[in-house]
């Protein structure tokens, strides 16, 4: 068995040092496309926290003062209830401050300053409104009747906020999303050209192997690895990459004014090494797919 | 050891290169496949490793139907014989020691096992003080030898020899025979395809006859005609 292990390691780094262009250009490929992807994941991650106040259709917030009395946030229900023809009441949700705590620290990861000044006491709870109708002008005139009610602090519109934002996110997405898979796919065609060169250099070897009883996945093994092993340099370079970017564009961003929204573009450290660690995982399966191909073609005997 | 039975072999629609052969090789025995180019010899041994499968009939190897043997058996069938080749087929890059060695190494012999048994073939063939070099530094008998040695070194029970000595002069084949000779006396079953009147003539030992496909002489003690 030792004998066996020891053969495959040295096998892999002898073709690894044989085809060092290809190589290079393998590992290479793999990493932009797998910085890619993790890019896709943080950038997508950082409008969320943009957008997590609309989610679920959400169109209007109406925003109740932290020192309303219940008498007055149970006639702004009733009055958003009175509505049934505009507002779909059974959606119609109210956060009180423990829940709307939770979300503004999503909302203002990047802010600090904002944060603090915000206390699970100060903080205003709030009404999330989805609208029934598609008639905008319909929902603005019943924003304008809100304002005007007892209590209430400030009402929002999606439309006002939201959309541009979440048009930009979508699209932002979409391309990120196709350029990586396209870069994905060529990763792995690097890597399975790479082995099949290496294997094709070692025709003689494999032939004589056969020849002599060799099983296929003795034979296999180490070009497998080689692919393996260049996926995964590739995810650990890409990590580096998207370790990088991120600590720019988190110093970028915090250099901004408190409270103007960008603060929220911030990814939270968990997620960060969540998405590496996907990098990696993803950068050990185009390693081994690339691989897998090329070296099935020695599959019959 | 070795048993063709209504053996036919087809290549792609309609080459026939084997036609109907059926005959046995008792354990120990040594013969000769003779026959015209392109009779079929090379065919019949391949169909014997499994590089080829009979369109027809079956052939048993070792008390294995290897025509119905799944792939992933047929490693352990090459690892009970020991193929030998009129180029040698041994590898450039590596010296003696190495080529044997490899044979070894790569069905997952354990070190020690291989330390002890490759001096001892390279002894057997007359290359313990050339372990050292490379193929080509060796004549074209030493390489052969080295060949052999690397197919005995796993002590197989078949030896499968494809005109073994198409490149060499006679004086040399001469001495690869009496190699092999020696294989043979150790219980090892050997079966040379060959184009050698001489070696066949000198050794007096069973010879089938091919032509077209088909088994036209099976005789023991025979001569090459
Ligand atoms: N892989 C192949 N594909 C198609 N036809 C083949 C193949 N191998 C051999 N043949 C054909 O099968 C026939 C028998 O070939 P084989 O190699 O067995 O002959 P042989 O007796 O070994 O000849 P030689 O003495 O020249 O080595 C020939 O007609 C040959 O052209
Ligand atoms: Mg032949």
């Amino acid at each position: 068995m030792l004998a066996r292990i020891e053969y495959a390691l040295r096998e892999t780094w002898a073709s690894f040092r044989r085809n060092l262009t290809l190589t290079l250009a393998a590992v290479l490929t793999s990493a932009i496309a797998l910085l890619l992807v993790g890019a896709t994941f943080l950038i997508q991650r950082a409008f969320e926290n943009l957008l997590v106040q609309w989610r679920g259709d959400v169109a209007m917030i109406v925003f109740v003062r932290s020192d309303a009395s219940p008498e007055q946030v149970a006639l702004i229900d009733g009055t958003l209830r009175a509505a049934p023809s505009v507002i779909d009441v059974d959606k119609l949700r109210y956060l009180d401050k423990a829940e709307s705590y939770a979300e503004a620290q999503r909302i203002f990861v990047g802010d600090p300053v904002t944060l603090s000044l915000l206390t699970p006491e100060s903080i205003p709870t709030q009404f999330k409104v989805v609208p029934i109708t598609q008639d905008t002008d319909l929902v603005r005139s019943l924003a304008d009747q809100y304002r005007t009610l007892p209590g209430v602090e400030a009402v929002a519109l999606a439309e006002d906020e939201f959309e541009v934002i979440s048009t930009l996110s979508g699209f932002v997405r979409n391309v990120t999303l196709i350029m990586s898979l396209v870069l994905l796919a060529v990763a792995v065609g690097l890597i399975w050209n790479t082995i099949r060169t290496a294997m094709f250099a070692r025709r003689r070897e494999i032939e004589v192997m056969k020849l002599v009883g060799a099983t296929n996945w003795f034979i296999r093994i180490p070009f497998m690895l080689e692919g393996l092993l260049q996926g995964l340099i590739g995810g650990v370079v890409s990590c580096a990459g998207v370790w990088a970017l991120n600590s720019a564009w988190s110093g970028g961003v915090a250099a901004f004014k408190p409270g103007t929204g960008i603060s929220s573009l911030v990814v939270p450290g968990g997620y960060l090494s969540g998405v590496m660690l996907v990098l990696l995982v993803l950068g050990a399966a185009i390693g081994a797919i690339g691989s897998a191909i090329a070296a099935s073609r020695f599959l019959d005997v | 050891m070795i048993k063709l039975d209504g053996v036919t072999k087809i290549y792609g629609h309609d080459t026939l290169a084997v036609d109907d052969v059926s005959f046995d090789v008792a354990k120990g025995d040594f013969v000769f496949l003779v026959g015209p180019s392109g009779s079929g010899k090379s065919t019949l041994l391949r169909l014997m490793s499994r590089e080829e499968v009979a369109t027809q009939g079956d052939v048993w190897v070792a008390g294995r139907n290897v025509c119905e043997m799944p792939p992933s058996r047929v490693p352990y069938l090459r690892r009970s014989l020991g193929n030998i080749f009129q180029d040698y087929k041994l590898l450039l890059n590596k010296t003696v020691f190495e080529n044997v060695a490899f044979a070894l190494e790569v069905i997952g012999k354990p070190r020690h096992v291989i330390r002890e048994q490759v001096p001892f073939v390279l002894e057997l063939v007359g290359l313990a003080d050339k372990s050292e070099r490379f193929p080509n530094q060796l004549s074209g008998g030493e390489q052969q030898r080295v060949s052999i040695a690397r197919a005995f070194v796993n002590r197989p029970l078949i030896m499968l020899a494809d005109e073994p000595t198409g490149n060499l002069d006679p004086a040399t084949s001469e001495g690869i025979m009496s190699l092999l000779q020696e294989i043979n006396e150790t219980g090892t079953t050997v079966v040379m395809a060959t184009h050698d009147h001489r070696v066949v003539n000198a050794m007096r030992r069973r010879v089938i006859q091919l032509d077209r496909g088909l088994v036209v002489r099976d005789q023991e003690r025979g001569v090459y005609e």
